[in-house]
């Protein structure tokens, strides 16, 4: 979009939704919000269908909170639960197919480096485990191998979630879903080592138990793929519906996994490292 | 009638503490009150989850929050 499309023409606030004008008033944009903020401005993302206590819908509403740029973001989704929200943003959101999401960040972070060049704009791919790793696994791979310039970040529910629970090549070993009734018989995909291996620069994973540590991955990712290439954040989102998880419990639940198999862990190229330690010694002038 | 989480104002101003707005999975709902410093409730976008309950009573044991029951329009 960026910032001067955003903003209302003078006289015309009292014909805009409050929504709008409050997200003009006390949002993000132009302006450096701190996660820890949260619920003290008013946040990109509107009402939305996802189910209650969802933490795939906890997850979008941090990774929005901490987007470096959004005026200048524009964010990619596909068929699965994530989209309910992410389309709900007053960020731009494009519906690629399903399993096109990569393919499709591809050609348009390409095409805006040519129409933008002096300016930059962040890509972001949010889906499922069964878009990117399963049905989309080709796209991902070779925008990787590629090395294209956007941010892939896996909402992983090891389901999926949205049409009513099918197994995934991310459910873990034996679990059973309702249309998996034998039990998983595969392991897990490492999909951390894939993404190193098919030439992510940057490469995290965590469950969501920490906003702040959350909020400091996503701008990493964000940043490292403007200046570098592309980067993964495998993030672990329960589906509390398909997993039978009470809502009151699923906080509980990624403290559990997080000690359990998702561990935080960032991995980066040396080349991303000195960029870090570089904007951490003087962060005015690399500023998001 | 729905469900919905309700801050008890007086116990949560006591404390110097935001983390059940943290961990809310729904934008704009568990709001903070930036002079009172308490966390208060968007009843109309609440789902009633109960997850800042947890983090209220069963993490901090604080026992600021509570479910009750809201007849729409309330
Ligand atoms: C090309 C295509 N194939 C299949 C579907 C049906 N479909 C919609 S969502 C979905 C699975 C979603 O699982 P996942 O990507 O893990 O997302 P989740 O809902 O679990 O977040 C499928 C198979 C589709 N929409 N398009
Ligand atoms: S079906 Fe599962 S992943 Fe989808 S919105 Fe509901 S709880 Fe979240
Ligand atoms: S966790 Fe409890 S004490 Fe802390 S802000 Fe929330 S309601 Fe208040
Ligand atoms: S019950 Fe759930 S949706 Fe409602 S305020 Fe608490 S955490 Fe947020
Ligand atoms: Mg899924």
């Amino acid at each position: 979009m960026g910032l001067e499309y955003v903003r209302i023409s003078p006289g015309f606030e009292k014909y805009m939704p409050k929504d709008y004008v409050d997200l003009v008033q006390y949002g993000q944009f132009g302006r450096d919000i701190d996660v820890q903020q949260l619920g003290q401005f008013k946040e990109l993302v509107e009402e939305h269908p996802m189910c209650a206590g969802c933490f795939m819908a906890y997850f979008i509403r941090v990774f929005y909170a901490a987007l470096p740029k959004p005026e200048d973001t524009i964010v990619l989704g596909t068929a699965g639960c994530a989209r309910l929200a992410l389309s709900q943003a007053a960020v731009p959101f494009i519906y690629g197919n399903y399993g096109d999401t990569n393919a499709v960040a591809s050609g348009l972070k390409r095409a805006l480096s040519i129409r933008f060049p002096d300016k930059e704009k962040d890509v972001v791919v949010i889906a499922g485990d069964g878009g990117l790793i399963d049905i989309g696994f080709g796209m991902t791979m070779h925008s990787w191998f590629r090395r294209e310039k956007f941010t892939t970040i896996m909402v992983d529910n090891e389901v999926y979630g949205n049409t009513g629970g099918q197994e995934s090549g991310m459910s873990p070993k034996g679990v059973q879903l309702k249309m998996a009734p034998k039990g998983k018989q595969f392991e897990k995909i490492n999909a951390v080592e894939l993404a190193k291996t098919a030439g992510c620069v940057y490469v995290a994973k965590l469950s969501p138990t920490n906003p702040k540590r959350i909020a400091k991955t996503v701008k990493r990712a964000i940043l490292a793929a403007r200046h570098f290439g592309p980067t993964f954040i495998h993030a672990y989102t329960s589906c509390n519906i398909e997993y039978s998880i009470p809502t009151e419990k699923v906080l509980e639940d990624a403290r559990k996994r997080e000690k359990q198999d998702f561990g935080f862990y960032e991995w980066m190229t040396d080349e991303v490292k000195e960029f870090f330690e570089e904007m951490e010694r003087k962060p005015e002038e690399v500023k998001a | 009638m729905y469900y919905v989480a309700d801050v008890k104002e007086t116990d949560c101003a006591k404390y110097n503490c935001k983390q059940c707005v943290l961990f809310c999975p729904e934008p704009n709902t568990l709001m903070y009150h930036d002079s009172k410093h308490v966390a208060w409730v968007n009843y109309s976008r609440c789902k009633g989850c109960a997850i800042c309950v947890y983090v209220c009573s069963d993490l901090l044991k604080r026992n600021c929050i509570e479910m009750v029951m809201m007849t729409a329009g309330e």
